[in-house]
């Protein structure tokens, strides 16, 4: 019978897209939330966990082979020009270079859209050249020996200098995207606000931020036959693929792209970057491999970044707190190039109003291109819309939980459709009472000494279902060991371990014995980056559905064995039973006896519901101290409440959710890129000067989730949970200083200086 | 020069600029120190030098000569791992691990400095070594239960 394709929708960081996929096989029960499982939901330690501390995990940059050359970027000193001299000669001259590439060597491809060692330059720190030698030493060494000259242009480098009358061209196509203003409106925003009894209007304005992941971008790069292998510090194997065998001419089976460890990527490593063009193309001039790691001041400022914004949003409520109308007007600065993320959207989405308009305006600038970073647009716009909630709480003098609470959007309003399930009431309830949130509002506020203490809060709401396509194969060893096999990546999330548990659950295996591979696109079934919070999601249904059917390969092999039939056999912890106990085999015992005749399973993810939202939701809670002698701001501790559905490895998911809200953390109080405006390069592309939260301002936090299964969602239950927990930490750290301060707080980071301008 | 790293002895020529870190890395091929600063910032690179922790990257090969240097790759005894480094499993004081190795050796030479150490101390004496994923909660965990496993009467 020939297979059955459909349709179906897929969200990514905000971006729908329609698939067509294939029907699975199989398609699984839904584990629901009273379903009996015994390794799925356990807290199982980290599977990478034991080469992480022993210094054995083996990173991209800790990738040697023999005869390796390593590569250093020349990079372009001002933020706008053109090359007029660019000479490699003396470099290429000096003992132990090897190579050196400019724009006539490389192919043709553009990386946000600047051609790939272009000589117009179009911001600060674009790659103009590379050389590769026997050191990284020498290759940084032979960099001075370029000549390089360059004619500086007249620079914009914020969105208001972009803008402005007689702004320089920032892109040929002009200062902004072509899809500016992008608008978006449901009701009639005008007699909403006219129908209001209050209506505030703000302007917010957010920094950009660096996700400054430890290990930088980075490749090495190795032909072999014609053939190239790539191991590279990526989010996605297959689409990193994908492009460098576009851009070299190649077919994908001449590609092969290697991700075993990476050191954060957090959004920013979703592609194939400048370094993989360039270590791949020396690397092919030279006949050796070639390792191509940016240094940390490229990492800064050439790898990435969270966009700055400026939102001018206007809300109108009834006295009641009914929100009847939303405006908002966002300015988003791209940098040079990248992709639309929306500020705007969590303003039609969060809460229930039936009256909301929006525009966005992207602009180009001089700086780096912008990237994904965790939630992207998202945690942009929930500052704004956080800090507007509170702000009108406020002036109706309403708890500001109660606000929120009175405005629950029951639907998905943006696309009027149902979620698939939402809890985020159960969120605001835990939340609130771990928190102690009516008692703490009931404490009276000091408003004289030194040190002032405030609370504040925010809801958390993002896309996380996930989709296909995805693939996964589940195979069985002769010893009763089993292999889960897909080309997703783990970037430091857990995905190894969360897979393993799934297959471990579907057999019945000792979840000692099940080992899983990902990232290699020669060795691997496809799975799509791991981004947008989608793997768990996307994987894990393909996981289980190859464990399945390698569950039933197997128990067919034991009833032959056991003489009896397949039906009446279960297993756990590895070994096979009748249902009433009188026989049973191991695994090893069963295939053992098959000796080299494998057993395997095949699994596929399927589609995703029609018409329904898939969406993770939750409930932040902050409460800060701030020295308004220092301006310094200490948040003391965080509550944060999450429905993500079905959680595979609670041990993993809290460590999750408290990485985002540190990250969070250090976005609403200390980081932000610092330009200079005369020179148009980074003032702060280190690690010293770019501050990222330490150990020591890393206050309580009491992460958990509510209980559930998203049996809608796909047959696992769960959603994905890498991303909410950092949206929303800011607004809700912004409302705490506002409400320690009795100040309107309109700009982050809060840092000092902002603190005690308040 | 000789230098003495986990216990096995190296004849080493470096220039003088070398870092230690560089040695480790490029020359015995010992990358479990990882680069991600090369300027002192970030604590990633961090290694025991006669027991006491410093960044590599800030290290000059030549100033280690007579000195004892242990990296994450020697603080393993034969067989079983270091109690800190079981107890960073164990609370799953990691992420991607990429500071992993440095976080450990920090904790370590805190221990070694502070044996019971309040959570204050901890916060203090891990202060330099950066993680982005944002593991701190559970590395502060993790060493407060090496600490107390440490002092334990019958350890």
């Amino acid at each position: 019978m020939p297979k059955r394709f459909v349709t179906t929708k897929v969200e990514i960081e905000g971006r729908e897209e329609t698939k067509i996929v294939e029907l699975p096989a199989r398609n699984p029960e839904p584990w629901g939330e009273d379903a009996e499982l015994h390794v799925v939901g356990q807290r199982i330690d980290r599977m990478d966990a034991l080469e992480k501390v022993t210094g054995e995990a083996r990173y991209t940059a800790d990738v040697h082979l023999p005869g390796m050359l390593f590569a250093a970027i020349l990079r372009a000193p001002v933020p706008r020009g053109r090359v007029t001299t660019l000479d490699l000669a003396a470099a290429l001259t000096l003992d132990g270079v090897r190579g050196g590439i400019t724009v006539a060597d490389v192919p043709d491809v553009k990386i946000d859209g600047v051609r790939l060692l272009d000589q117009t330059i179009y911001y600060a720190n674009q790659p103009i050249a590379a050389i590769c030698a026997d050191s990284l030493e020498t290759a940084q060494r032979a960099l001075e020996a370029i000549t390089l000259e360059v004619e500086r242009e007249p620079h914009a480098i914020t969105a208001e200098q972009a803008l402005a009358l007689n702004a320089p061209a920032v892109r040929k196509s002009g200062n902004t995207h072509k899809a500016s203003p992008r608008q978006s409106s449901r009701g009639d925003v005008d007699a909403g606000l006219a129908d209001a009894d209050v209506v505030i209007t703000r302007e917010y304005r957010t920094p950009t931020a660096l996700h400054t992941a430890l290990e930088p971008h980075g490749a090495v790069a190795e032909w072999t036959g014609g053939r190239l292998t790539i191991y590279e510090s990526t989010q996605g194997i297959f689409m990193t693929r994908r492009e460098v065998a576009n851009a070299f001419g190649l077919p994908l089976t001449d590609v092969r792209v290697i991700k075993n460890y990476m050191g954060g990527g957090f959004g920013a490593k979703n592609g194939a970057p400048h370094s993989t063009y360039i270590a791949a193309t020396l690397a092919r001039i030279t006949g050796r491999p070639v390792s191509c790691i940016l240094d940390r001041d490229g990492e800064q400022t050439d790898a990435g970044n969270r966009c700055a914004t400026i939102q001018r949003v206007t809300i109108g409520a009834k006295r009641d707190g009914t929100l009847t109308a939303i405006s908002v007007d966002v300015t988003i600065s791209l940098g040079i190039g990248g992709w639309l993320s929306s500020p705007a959207k969590i303003y039609h989405e969060l809460y229930r109003c039936p009256n909301v308009r929006s525009a966005e305006t992207f602009v180009y600038t001089n700086t780096g291109a912008m990237a994904s970073f965790r939630a992207p647009g998202h945690v942009e716009g929930s500052f704004g819309l956080e800090r507007a909630m509170d702000t009108l709480a406020h002036e109706l003098d309403l708890d500001p939980l109660e606000l929120r609470r009175r405005n629950y959007a029951e639907r998905d309003q943006d696309k009027d459709r149902d979620y698939s399930d939402k809890r985020l009431d159960d969120c605001y309830t835990f939340g609130a009472e771990r928190f102690g949130w009516t008692q703490a509002r009931a404490r009276t506020r000091n408003a004289d000494g030194r040190l002032r203490r405030g609370i504040g809060m925010s809801s958390i709401v993002w896309s996380a279902g996930g989709g296909p396509p995805a693939y996964a194969t589940v195979r069985i060893n002769r010893d009763g060991t089993i292999e889960v096999l897909s080309g997703a990546q783990d970037l430091g999330t857990g995905a190894r371990t969360v897979l393993a548990q799934i297959a471990a659950e579907v057999l019945g295996a000792k979840i000692d014995n099940v080992r899983t591979v990902l990232g290699d696109t020669e060795r691997l079934p496809f799975a799509s980056n791991s981004w947008g919070s989608i793997t768990t999601a996307s994987v894990g249904p393909a996981v289980r559905v190859a464990a399945e059917e390698a569950r039933e390969s197997l128990f067919d092999a034991a009833a032959q064995l056991l003489d009896t039939e397949p039906s009446d056999l279960e297993s756990r912890d590895s070994e096979i039973h009748s249902k009433s106990n009188d026989k049973c085999m191991l695994f090893s015992e069963v295939c053992g006896k098959l000796g080299d005749v494998m057993i395997s399973g095949h699994g596929s993810r399927g589609p995703n519901p029609e018409r329904t939202a898939i969406s993770a939701f939750g409930a932040q809670f902050a409460e800060v101290e701030v020295d308004v002698e220092t301006g310094r701001v200490r948040v003391i501790r965080i509550v944060s409440v999450h429905d993500s559905g079905r959680i595979i490895n609670p041990t993993l998911a809290e460590s999750q959710l408290e990485g985002g809200i540190i990250q969070g953390l250090g976005y609403a109080l200390f980081e932000e890129r610092v330009m200079d405006d005369r020179l148009g390069i980074s003032l702060n592309p280190t690690m010293h000067d770019y501050k990222i939260p330490t150990i020591g301002d890393v206050p309580r936090i009491d992460a958990f989730f509510v209980d559930g299964s998203d049996t809608v969602a796909n047959h696992v239950g769960a959603k994905g949970l890498a991303e909410p927990p950092i949206i929303g930490v800011a607004g809700a750290i912004a409302n705490a200083v506002a409400d320690a301060l009795g100040a309107d707080v309109r700009e982050i980071p809060l840092t000092p200086w902002r603190v005690r301008a308040l | 020069m000789r230098l003495s790293v986990n216990g096995a002895s190296y004849d080493v020529t470096a220039p003088a600029h070398e870092t230690l870190l560089e040695t480790l890395r490029e020359r015995l091929q010992l990358t479990g120190t990882k680069l991600v600063c090369g300027r002192g910032e970030c604590g990633a690179c961090t290694v025991l030098s006669d027991g006491t922790s410093v960044y590599a990257c800030l290290t000059l090969t030549a100033a280690c000569d007579g000195r004892e240097i242990t990296t994450i790759e020697g603080i393993r005894t034969t067989g079983a791992l270091h109690p800190m480094q079981a107890a960073f499993i164990q609370h799953d004081a990691l992420q991607c691990g990429f500071c992993t190795p440095g976080q450990i050796l920090a904790a370590i030479a805190l221990l070694k400095e502070i044996p019971n150490p309040t959570e204050d101390d901890v916060r203090r004496g891990m202060s330099g070594n950066l993680c982005r994923c944002g593991a701190y909660p559970k590395i502060i965990r993790a060493v407060m239960a090496a600490a107390q496993a440490g002092s334990a009467p019958d350890a």
